[in-house]
């Protein structure tokens, strides 16, 4: 099946949390020694923000919580940008709202909510799957929710506007946004697949893929989705029964698979259970540049591991438990955290010791 | 009183007849005025518990009404302890613990069944025994490292004076004790020879856990917060009741530490004390010379091991004349400090094993147990002989039981079914249903015990039974259900059924609990459990609002009914209704409901309907003769086309009415006439048909429609004549 890869030249740390969390993501740090890291917290729903230092002689560095914020309700997606050098966290929530945070990239306090959003009429009425912040220059942030809506919040000097970009009436229910550039995004769901959006053309979205998953026989839902900055027309989608596929705006109506019995069931497919997160992987070595760029997924079953077309998966981490999510540190791209079903974070760091020795 | 519980207002356990030990009642602060009318008591989630207090409706004590403020009841929550282990360790150390074991449970499992299929049915042989029990002892390990290491803290400088254990990381806890305690007497076949060290070793480690102020350790912990304050030590009764007290248990190490804190060892002395200091020196000699019956010791710890009892009874036999040699010395004359003399004495007598001596010394009837094992019985072996020791022990020190003096009790009593018992009762459901495999491992007997079906527990065993408990204790939590699963599927009685009773449990509101929940069932090979998790799933978010979601779990779950009940439902309501909006719905749900449904020609059907309604309402608002004639092509696609579901036919032919009455001459010709007739014709046959779906119509509606067709057939054939 896969590669177990060379755990030789891994660290990895385990991190128990006495609590059951959601979503991990990096935050930008100041400094080389602080590293600072975001979690989701459910029971009781908050916001956490930990430390840990990566440079200290002890090889196992505690995670220090700094400090959290109470949710209204479990947070079901969370991401953290910079912006006006500010670093901010954003975490939408099962109940419909969509909150922001500023933190102090010094120490890694939650200075405050900078907004909250929450209204059932012309935001949303049930739970925010996903949500994506255009960071590059609009720092726009996009919602998707269950109930079918997708909205568009612009962040001002002064004030918080939302857009409606689209409201199916619940016939849609989007699990999955992101944005490709400052004015496209694409969404995933339940039912008709992917939905390619641009701004300047409102009233539908501007391109569509309809992936029959396995004929039908096993369940599809787009759980996560990524672009790659320096490839906008390409989107790599993770979903059910371990598909992990790639779209390319140009050529619409097929997809290559990455992992999974996805779309055609040519493939062994690697871990059959639903892939949870999917993100580009800047760290492992692209092959061919007519390749898809080589992408990391977790999945239900416990599997880390980082995808390339046409090659074996390489895995990374095999856990007893679910990996709800990870995240890979795009200032340090070796180092990866993950979040455990079982009430623990996990921190990899790839390739640390290898250049120790060089 | 509001507030202030008393008798009246305090609930009360039901009391069980023949129960040794009153039932404990614990009072709950309602607030009510009594009397209290009723109670209602139901669970909740997990350990919850859900208590209504109510008070008598106010008609009948109407006066009393007035007084109050008006407080008619109380619901109250009562969260019951002791869920998965004992109560002094953490809720989320407890699952941890449940997390970390089941892969040491699934693991054995595994090995189990494997060994099974390799045996094919025949009893195991030797070999596979020999194996086993191996296995066996890996898990235990296994399980032991789970429940807490004793990472100590070692100072890089030793302060002399602290001669007490470091202080360990964690306060040990009681289920290590009892899990410990079952390893060395269940699993461990190479250890059976050296049984009363290897208690020695256990009691060293948990001495602090069988009583908080009764025991050797308490007696030496209080003796340590003292002795950095104290000038001379060997004045202190305390420091000679300590010595001999860790003495009697076996605390070598300990002992010699303490001795050499003794005032005679001091360089800068005014007397001369060398006899002194040299019969201290003896003792400790003779301490850490003490032959003990086991392969090694750890660091630090003192003693001569012997491997074989030959060789133990020569060094042992050497030993003692050595130490009653110094008890007859003519040196003690010279001991001028008498407490010194009287404290080394009787350290002297306890090792050559006065019984006296020893009982003075220990606290605990254990740890007399644990003394009578190492200096008069060291050569104990078999239950039985040790069983008749603790009872000894027992009477001479009657001390208060605590769950694991009782387990060790019960585990002499060679009684499995007590054993378990006691640990359910001390420590919880998660140490008995991971001991069994312990129990069971080297005895044919207790296997048969544990796993013999039992028809008053309705086919299952004691195991299973125990396995059951556990995996309902983890059941009742949210974060831990997704563990019961790998108990249940080991249970082959009851398991089955519980496990899915859990799953279709499972809330269906968040779709990725919804999968996770599937993910398990996939695992288990839970077909139709999934398949019914999906349609509760669907209804659900269909009776949200979230037809998409809604659509996608029928459609999963191959929910033929309901998605031709939607079908079905959309149909009637097309014909009403031909608003934009509600139109892009109708498509968007044709769209998922896709080509699964058994309305043929769904979306094409409704685009086509969709003109033909649209060119009609134009002819009545006073259209054109293009428009009609338009219209009336569309009408003909229509009929003509079999994807048209047979319920639209009627409508179509009442729409048709509209334009058969075209005042300026007949738009259908005579074939087109004949093939409406036609579909006429096969409706009046259809609705003779009990299954047939008409929907509300004019009583003489057809009769309308046929009239108005014969008109039209009429005029076209003279027409086109």
């Amino acid at each position: 099946m896969a590669d177990s890869g060379d755990r030789r030249r891994f660290i990895y740390n385990l991190h128990e949390q006495s609590k059951p969390v959601g979503a991990v993501r990096w935050l930008p740090s100041v400094s080389p020694f602080l590293r600072l890291a975001a979690m989701s917290v459910l029971s009781p729903p908050a916001i956490e923000i930990h430390s840990f230092s990566s440079q200290s002689p002890n090889p196992n560095p505690d995670l220090n919580l700094v400090s959290s914020y109470p949710l209204p309700s479990s947070a079901t997606s969370l991401t953290s940008f910079k912006s006006h050098n500010y670093t901010l966290i954003a975490a939408s929530t099962s109940t419909g709202s969509l909150h922001i945070f500023s933190v102090n990239p010094y120490d890694g306090k939650i200075e405050s909510q900078i907004i909250s959003i929450s209204d059932k009429d012309s935001f949303h009425c049930g739970p925010i799957q996903s949500i994506d912040v255009e960071t590059s220059s609009t720092g726009e942030c996009a919602t998707a929710g269950e109930d079918g809506r997708v909205n568009l919040v612009l962040i001002g000097e002064d004030k918080v506007e939302n857009f409606r970009v689209c409201e199916s009436d619940g016939l849609v229910a989007y699990t999955a946004v992101k944005w490709g550039s400052p004015v496209e995004f694409v969404t995933g769901g339940v039912g008709p697949g992917l939905q390619w959006w641009d701004k300047r053309r409102p009233g539908g979205p501007v391109a569509q893929f309809k992936g029959v998953w396995g004929h039908g026989t096993v369940t599809g839902m787009i759980h996560s989705l990524d672009i790659h900055p320096s490839r906008k027309h390409t989107c790599v989608v993770g979903g059910s029964s371990g598909a992990v596929y790639a779209w390319d705006l140009r050529w619409q109506q097929q997809a290559i698979t990455l992992a999974g019995t996805g779309l055609e069931a040519k493939s062994q497919p690697f871990s059959e259970s639903e892939v949870w997160e999917v993100k580009y992987d800047a760290f492992t070595p692209q092959v061919s540049s007519t390749k898809v760029l080589p992408v990391m997924m977790c999945s239900e079953d416990g599997f880390l591991a980082v995808l390339q077309q046409d090659e074996r998966p390489v895995q990374l981490l095999e856990e007893p438990c679910a990996i709800n999510s990870f995240d890979i540190d795009p200032q340090n791209p070796s180092d990866v955290i993950v979040a455990l079903e079982w009430e623990s974070v996990g921190i990899l760091s790839r390739g640390r010791e290898e250049t120790e020795m060089a | 009183m509001p507030g202030i519980p008393s008798d009246s207002s305090s609930l009360i356990p039901f009391a069980l007849e023949g129960s040794s030990q009153p039932p404990p009642v614990y009072p709950l602060q309602h607030g009510l005025r009594a009397p209290i009318h009723r109670i209602h008591i139901s669970w909740s989630r997990g350990n919850l518990l859900n208590v209504t207090c109510l008070r008598p409706p106010p008609d009948q004590q109407e006066e009393m009404a007035r007084e109050d403020d008006g407080i008619g009841g109380k619901a109250i929550e009562v969260l019951l302890g002791g869920a998965i282990l004992e109560g002094n360790i953490g809720e989320h150390k407890r699952r941890r613990i449940a997390y970390e074991s089941v892969k040491s449970y699934a693991f054995l499992h595994d090995k189990k069944i494997s060994l099974a299929k390799m045996e094919t049915g025949d009893n195991l042989s030797a070999p596979a025994l020999t194996y086993w029990w191996q296995y066996t002892l890996e898990y235990s390990k296994s399980i032991r490292d789970i429940l807490g290491n004793a990472r100590l803290h070692r100072p890089l400088i030793e302060d002399p004076k602290n001669f007490l254990k470091p202080e360990e990381v964690e306060q040990p806890i009681g289920t290590k004790a009892a899990w410990e305690l079952m390893e060395i007497f269940y699993v461990d076949m190479q250890l059976l020879s050296w049984l009363p060290e290897r208690l020695v070793d256990w009691l060293e480690g948990y001495d602090s856990l069988l009583s908080k102020t009764e025991t050797v350790h308490s007696k030496l912990a209080i003796l340590q917060r003292k002795v950095t304050s104290m000038r001379v030590v060997e004045d202190e009764p305390g420091y000679w009741n300590g010595l001999a007290a860790a003495l009697a248990v076996g605390w070598l190490d300990v002992v010699a530490k303490l001795l050499r804190l003794h005032g005679s060892y001091d360089p800068d002395q005014f007397d001369k004390r060398e006899t002194e200091n040299g019969l201290v020196e003896a003792v400790v000699l003779l301490v850490s010379e003490m032959p003990r019956m086991r392969p090694n010791l750890p660091n630090g710890k003192l003693g001569i091991c012997y491997q074989t009892k030959h060789d133990y009874i020569k060094g042992l036999e050497k030993w003692r004349v050595k130490v009653s040699g110094l008890e007859s010395s003519p040196f003690w004359v010279h001991c001028n400090h008498r407490p010194t003399r009287d404290g080394l004495i009787n350290l002297l007598h306890i090792l050559l094993g006065d019984a006296k001596h020893i009982a003075d010394a220990t606290s605990h009837w254990l740890e007399l147990f644990i003394s009578h094992l190492l200096y008069i019985r060291p050569l104990t072996n078999g239950l039985e002989g040790m069983g008749n020791l603790a009872e000894k022990c027992m009477n001479l020190k009657p001390s208060a039981n605590n769950g694991l003096t009782s387990l060790l009790a019960g585990i002499l009593s060679e009684n499995p079914e007590i054993v378990l018992a006691d640990c359910l009762k001390a420590f919880g459901p998660w140490i008995v249903a991971h001991a069994v495999d312990l129990l069971t491992a080297n005895s044919e007997y207790t296997d048969g015990l544990l796993n013999e079906e039992r028809y008053q527990l309705g086919g299952a065993s004691i195991g299973e039974l125990y396995m059951l408990v556990y995996a309902q204790a983890l059941a009742s939590h949210p974060l831990t259900w997704q563990v019961a699963p790998a108990y249940l599927s080991t249970c082959l009685n009851q398991g089955r059924g519980l496990l899915e009773i859990l799953l279709l449990r499972q809330p269906v509101q968040n779709y990725r609990v919804v999968l996770k929940t599937l993910e398990i069932c996939h695992l288990y090979e839970l077909g139709n459990i999934s398949t019914h998790i999906m349609k509760m799933a669907g209804m659900y978010q269909w009776k949200h609002g979230h037809k998409g979601l809604g659509i996608y779990w029928f459609q999963q779950s191959r929910d033929r009914t309901r998605l031709s009940q939607i079908a079905h439902k959309l149909f009637d309501n097309i014909g009403k209704s031909l608003s934009d909006d509600s139109f892009k719905q109708w498509e968007g749900l044709m769209e998922l409901l896709g080509s699964d449904v058994g309305i043929a020609g769904g979306l094409e059907f409704l685009h086509k309907y969709r003109e033909f309604k649209r060119s009609l309402q134009q002819i009545v608002n006073g259209g054109t003769v293009e428009a009609a004639k338009k219209s009336t092509e569309l009408l003909v696609q229509l009929m003509r086309n079999p994807s048209t579901p047979q319920r639209f036919w009627l409508p179509l032919l009442l729409d048709s009415v509209k334009l058969l009455e075209w005042r300026s001459g007949p738009l259908l010709g005579v074939s087109e006439t004949n093939l409406l007739l036609g579909k006429l014709q096969e409706l009046s046959m259809a609705k003779l048909r009990p299954d047939f779906h008409g929907g509300e119509l004019k009583p003489n509606a057809l009769g309308d429609v046929r009239l108005a067709l014969a008109k039209n057939l009429g005029r076209a054939i003279l027409e086109e004549s």
